[in-house]
C-alpha cells in the first residue's frame, strides 16, 4: 500500500525539485549583492583569482640584492627537466667569480610546470611565480630568455588587457 | 458598436494574427534565454552573462555594461540578452547544408510543417474571452471596432487545437526520413512513436475539463473551469493537471522524455542533418509547442485569465468593477510563464527515461490514470456541480 | 521480401559525454545490443616507453597524466613502488599525509564519476553540484603541492615539504559541509524513481565473471566480493585507520552507485582520522643523491578510486633509468567487462554501463 502511494504521488521528484528550487531562488533573489555570493562561479576576469602560495606558475630567474643573477650554471635544472626545455650556456663575466649564464633559454611551450628545476637548484636562483595567464598570440613569445627576446625571464609575463577591474 | 464590414473583419483578423505572432516570437526567444539563465541559477551558477570576445569593440562595451548591472536586482537577470541576439544571428547567417542524397523537397518542407502547425494552434486559443480592446475612433479604416481575445473562438476549439498540434509529428517523421542517414531516421521514428503514443493520455486528460464544463469552446471551458464551479479548477483536477503536464513534457520531447534527442547517444536525433535556420525552425517549434501546452494547462487547470493565486484578482482590480467577471490577459500570460519555468525546472532536476520505459509509462500507467481521472470528473459533474 | 539485418553503429570516439576518446562498436538488432566491442588507443602517448629513458625521479610527472581525475592516487602507487624497489623506509608523518591526500583525491575522482554518470543518464544539475565540491578538493591539492590537477605531489622517500600553514582549516571547512553535500546528491538521485528505473538491474556483472575478467575496485565490491587492497595488503597509513569497505550484492549499476557514495563517506572518515592522529616528525627519508638501481623487479599495487593500480618496475644494474616501467591500469582491465555487461541490453544501457565503469582514457591508453 505504501509503495502504491509512493508510486502514485511523486514525492521523490518533489524532493529533487525542492533542492534545485532552493538553489534557484537563492541565486535569483540575491543577484551578486552578497559578500560571498550564492553562485559558486566567480566572474573572472572582473573578479581577481586567488592562488595559493605554493602555486606553480612560470619560471622566473632571480637576482640578488646587488642586481646580480644568482644562477651559477650548475646545470642541475637542465638535467632534471623531464621535457628538456631549459638550455644554459656557461660563460664568464668580469667581477664575478662564479660562471655566468650567457644564455638561459626556457621554452614555455613544452614546460609542464612540475617544479623539479626549482627543487634541484641548490642556489635558490629560480622560482615558479604565480602567473597562470600565460597565453600568447604567437609562438615566439613563448620562448623566454634573459635578453633580446620579447619576454624575459626576470619579470612576470605581460598579461593581455582583459580585465575590466583595471578601469 | 457598429458592425464591421467584411474587409474590416479581415483587417481586424490580420491585426490579431500579427499580435499573436508578435506574442509568440517574443515569448519563445525569451524562453530560450530563460532556459539558459534558469538552468544556470539552479545549478548555482549564473547562466549566460557575457557575449563574444570579451573586452574589445562593441561586444566589449556591452560586457562592461553588463558587469556593472550585476548588482542591480532586476537588471542583473538580463545580463546575457545580447547572447540571445547573437544566437539568432548565428542561426540566420549559417551555411545551409543539405546532404547530397537527401530528398530536397521534403527536407525543405519538414521544418516548415513543424513550425506552421505549432503556430497555427494559437488561432483557437483565446487569451481573453469577449473583447480584448477596442480600436480608438481615429484609427484608420478600423477605428471604433472591437478586437476579441481569440482569433477564432470556434465551438470545437479544443478539438481543433488537438488536431492541429498533432500535425507537428509529420514534421519530425519527414525530417528523419528525408535526411537519408541512420541516426536521424532512428531518432525521427522514435520521436514520432513517442509523440503519437502520448497523444492518447493527453486527450483523455483534457476530456475531464470538457466533462466538467460541458463545452468544447476554449473561452467557455476556461471560464467555467475557473469560475463556474463552487471551487477552483485545480481542486478536483490535481491528477488531471499533473497528468496533462506529464503528457505535455512527452509531446514536446523535453526531459524526462527527451531520449529521442538525447545527445549522449544519438547525437541529436531527427534534426542531426539540419543546420542554420532550418534547425532554428525545429528549435523554435519545440518551444512554441511548449508554450501551447502551457497555455492549455493554464487556461483549463490553473484558472486562465480569471484567477490569481489566493484570490488576489480581487485586490488588483479597482473596486468599481464586479469581482468575478473581469478577466485579464496578463494573468493568463503570467501563468504561461510560470509553467514554462516549471518546464525548465524539471529539465534541470530529473534524469531521463529510457525509450522502452517511456512507452511503458505512457501506455501502461498514464492511460489508466487518465481514465480514472475522467471517471472522477464525471462523478463530480454528476453530484457536485 | 523483408530481411532482418543488424545495424552496426559507432559510439564515439568523439562523445558529447565526457568519457574521453573511447570508441565502442555496437551491433544492434532494433534497439537491443547483440555485440559490443570497445576500441581504445586514441589517447596512447607512449608513457611506458618514455619512462624507460627518464630517471626514476622524473617518472612521476608521467603518472599524473594517466588517471588525471585523481593524480595523487597514481603518484602514491608510483612512490611506493619505487620505495619498494630501492628498499627505502618512509617516515610515519609522510605516510599520514600521503593517506590524507590520497583520500581527498578518491573523493575528487568519485565526484567526477558521479557528475558524469548522472549527466549521461540525464540529471544535469548533479554534475555542477559535484564539481562545486571538487573545486574545494582541488584547492587543497593546490595548497599542498602547487598544482590542482597534475600534482606530482610525492617524492621517492617521502614528501617534498610539510603541510602549509592554514591547511587544517581548509580540511575542516571541507569536512564540515561534505556530508550535507552528499545528502544533497542522494536526495536528488537515490530515491528518484527515474534514476532507479535506469540503474536497477542494468548492466549486471556477477562476481564470478568479475573475478574471471580481473575486474577490481567498486565494480567488484558491488558484486559482493569484499576485496580492497587497503585492507588486504595495507600500505601507507591504512593499517592504522579504522574504516569500512562498502559492498553490495546486486552487482548492477545502482549497487555500484551506492558503493561509491558509501566510499566517499568512508574517505571523509579516514581524512578525519588522519588529521586527528597526525604524528610529528620528518617528512623525507635519508636518500643517496643519485638513485641507481640493481637488477630487481617489483610489482606494487594500491587501491586507486577506479580499482587496483599496479606498478611493475624492473631495474638494471647501475642504471639511472628503469629497464621496464609498466602500469597495470584498472580502467584497462575493467573495460574488458563492458561486452559482458552491455550485450543483451538496450543502447541506453550501454551508456549507463560505461558510466558505472568509471573509466578514464588517460590510464587505459597511457
Amino acid at each position: 500500500m505504501n509503495k502504491f502511494l509512493r508510486t502514485l504521488i511523486p514525492t521523490d521528484i518533489a524532493k529533487g525539485l525542492s533542492i534545485t528550487g532552493k538553489h534557484f531562488s537563492q541565486v535569483f533573489f540575491t543577484a551578486n549583492r552578497r559578500k560571498v555570493p550564492f553562485h559558486i562561479v566567480s566572474e573572472y576576469p572582473e573578479v581577481p583569482v586567488k592562488v595559493q602560495p605554493r602555486y606553480r606558475g612560470r619560471l622566473t630567474l632571480l637576482k640578488d640584492e646587488q642586481g646580480e643573477i644568482k644562477c651559477v650554471c650548475c646545470l642541475a635544472c637542465e638535467k632534471i627537466c623531464p621535457t628538456q626545455v631549459i638550455t644554459i650556456e656557461k660563460g664568464k663575466k668580469e667581477g664575478r667569480k662564479m660562471p655566468f649564464p650567457v644564455r638561459y633559454d626556457f621554452e614555455m611551450e613544452r614546460c609542464i610546470f612540475c617544479e623539479f628545476c626549482v627543487e634541484s637548484c641548490g642556489f635558490d636562483s629560480i622560482i615558479l611565480n604565480h602567473q597562470f595567464e600565460l597565453a600568447s598570440y604567437n609562438r615566439e613569445d613563448l620562448s623566454l630568455g634573459t635578453e633580446g627576446l620579447g619576454q624575459n625571464m626576470f619579470v612576470p609575463s605581460p598579461v593581455g588587457k582583459f580585465s575590466v577591474a583595471d578601469d | 458598436m457598429p458592425t464591421p464590414t467584411l474587409t474590416q473583419s479581415i483587417v481586424i483578423t490580420l491585426i490579431q494574427c500579427l499580435l499573436v505572432v508578435i506574442f509568440v516570437f517574443v515569448v519563445v526567444p525569451l524562453t530560450v534565454f530563460a532556459e539558459r539563465k534558469v538552468l544556470g541559477h539552479l545549478q548555482q551558477r549564473l547562466g549566460s552573462t557575457r557575449v563574444a570576445s570579451g573586452h574589445v569593440g562593441v561586444t566589449g562595451w556591452m560586457n562592461r555594461g553588463m558587469w556593472k548591472w550585476g548588482r542591480i536586482p532586476v537588471l542583473s537577470y538580463w545580463r546575457g540578452i545580447p547572447g540571445l541576439l547573437a544566437d539568432v544571428l548565428k542561426l540566420i547567417l549559417k551555411e545551409d547544408i543539405i546532404p547530397t542524397k537527401a530528398d530536397r523537397f521534403v527536407f525543405f518542407l519538414a521544418p516548415s510543417i513543424s513550425m506552421v502547425s505549432a503556430v497555427v494552434v494559437f488561432a483557437a486559443i483565446s487569451f481573453v474571452p469577449g473583447t480584448f480592446f477596442t480600436f480608438p475612433v481615429w484609427f484608420p479604416f478600423v477605428g471604433g471596432l472591437p478586437v476579441s481575445g481569440g482569433i477564432a473562438d470556434i465551438n470545437v476549439g479544443l478539438l481543433w487545437i488537438l488536431g492541429v498540434a498533432t500535425v507537428g509529428v509529420y514534421g519530425i517523421v519527414l525530417a528523419g526520413w528525408s535526411s537519408n542517414s541512420k541516426y536521424p531516421l532512428l531518432g525521427g521514428l522514435r520521436s514520432a512513436a513517442q509523440m503519437v503514443s502520448y497523444e492518447v493520455p493527453l486527450a483523455l486528460s483534457l476530456l475531464a475539463p470538457v466533462v466538467l464544463s460541458a463545452s468544447l469552446n476554449f473561452g467557455e471551458m476556461s471560464a467555467r473551469m475557473a469560475t463556474g464551479m463552487p471551487f477552483w479548477a485545480l481542486v478536483p483536477q490535481v491528477i488531471g493537471f499533473l497528468l496533462y503536464l506529464t503528457c505535455g513534457f512527452a509531446e514536446t520531447n523535453r526531459l524526462p522524455f527527451d531520449m529521442p534527442e538525447a545527445e549522449n547517444e544519438l547525437v541529436a536525433g531527427f534534426h542531426t542533418e539540419y543546420s542554420g535556420m532550418k534547425f532554428g525552425f525545429f528549435y523554435l517549434a519545440e518551444y512554441i509547442n511548449m508554450t501551447v501546452v502551457a497555455a492549455l494547462a493554464s487556461a483549463f487547470f490553473l484558472g486562465g485569465p480569471w484567477l490569481l493565486p489566493f484570490g488576489l484578482q480581487g485586490l488588483l482590480i479597482p473596486a468599481s468593477v464586479p469581482f468575478i467577471g473581469q478577466p485579464h490577459a496578463i494573468f493568463f500570460v503570467a501563468k504561461i510563464v510560470f509553467l514554462l519555468f516549471t518546464y525548465i525546472w524539471v529539465r534541470g532536476t530529473i534524469p531521463r527515461y529510457r525509450y522502452d520505459q517511456i512507452m511503458a509509462v505512457g501506455w501502461k500507467y498514464l492511460i489508466p490514470m487518465a481514465l480514472i481521472n475522467l471517471l472522477l470528473a464525471a462523478a463530480i459533474r454528476c453530484f457536485a456541480v | 521480401m523483408f530481411k532482418n539485418e543488424e545495424m552496426e553503429i559507432n559510439l564515439g570516439p568523439q562523445h558529447p559525454s565526457t568519457h574521453g576518446v573511447l570508441r565502442v562498436k555496437l551491433r544492434l538488432d532494433g534497439e537491443t545490443v547483440t555485440h559490443c566491442r570497445p576500441m581504445i588507443g586514441y589517447l596512447h602517448r607512449g608513457v611506458e616507453k618514455i619512462c624507460e629513458n627518464q630517471s626514476f625521479f622524473q617518472g612521476q610527472v608521467w603518472t599524473d597524466r594517466m588517471d588525471y581525475c585523481s593524480a595523487v592516487a597514481n603518484n602514491l602507487g608510483w612512490a611506493e613502488a619505487n620505495e619498494k624497489l630501492f628498499g627505502i623506509t618512509v617516515p610515519r608523518r609522510a605516510h599520514y599525509i600521503r593517506t590524507l591526500l590520497n583520500e581527498f583525491n578518491r573523493i575528487a575522482s568519485h565526484l567526477i564519476w558521479l557528475g558524469t554518470h548522472a549527466m549521461d543518464i540525464g540529471a544535469l544539475t548533479v554534475f555542477l553540484y559535484a564539481f562545486r565540491e571538487r573545486e574545494d578538493v582541488l584547492d587543497i591539492n593546490e595548497a599542498f603541492c602547487g598544482s590542482r590537477l597534475t600534482t606530482t605531489a610525492f617524492r621517492i622517500g617521502g614528501l617534498r615539504e610539510d603541510l602549509p600553514p592554514g591547511f587544517e582549516k581548509m580540511v575542516h571547512k571541507f569536512l564540515a559541509k561534505f556530508s550535507d553535500c552528499l545528502e544533497e546528491y542522494e536526495n536528488l538521485l537515490t530515491e528518484n524513481r527515474i534514476w532507479k528505473k535506469r540503474t536497477v538491474g542494468v548492466a549486471r556483472l556477477n562476481a564470478e565473471d568479475a573475478i574471471a575478467l580481473g575486474v577490481t575496485g567498486p565494480m567488484l565490491r558491488a558484486a559482493g566480493v569484499a576485496y580492497d587492497i587497503r585492507k588486504a595488503f595495507p600500505y601507507a597509513a591504512y593499517s592504522e585507520m579504522d574504516f569500512e569497505v562498502p559492498t553490495r550484492t546486486e552487482a548492477d549499476t545502482y549497487a555500484r552507485y551506492q558503493v561509491r557514495m558509501a566510499e566517499m563517506r568512508q574517505s571523509a572518515r579516514i581524512i578525519q582520522q588522519c588529521m586527528d592522529g597526525m604524528p610529528e616528525g620528518p617528512v623525507m627519508a635519508k636518500l643517496p643523491k643519485i638513485l641507481r638501481s640493481e637488477v630487481n623487479e617489483v610489482y606494487h599495487a594500491t587501491e586507486s578510486p577506479k580499482g587496483e593500480i599496479g606498478y611493475y618496475l624492473v631495474g638494471e644494474k647501475g642504471s639511472l633509468n628503469p629497464y621496464r616501467f609498466h602500469v597495470r591500469a584498472p580502467g584497462f582491465i575493467n573495460l574488458q567487462s563492458l561486452p559482458k555487461m552491455a550485450e543483451g541490453g538496450l543502447i541506453a544501457d550501454v551508456v549507463a554501463a560505461i558510466g558505472s565503469l568509471d573509466i578514464v582514457l588517460g590510464e587505459i591508453d597511457r
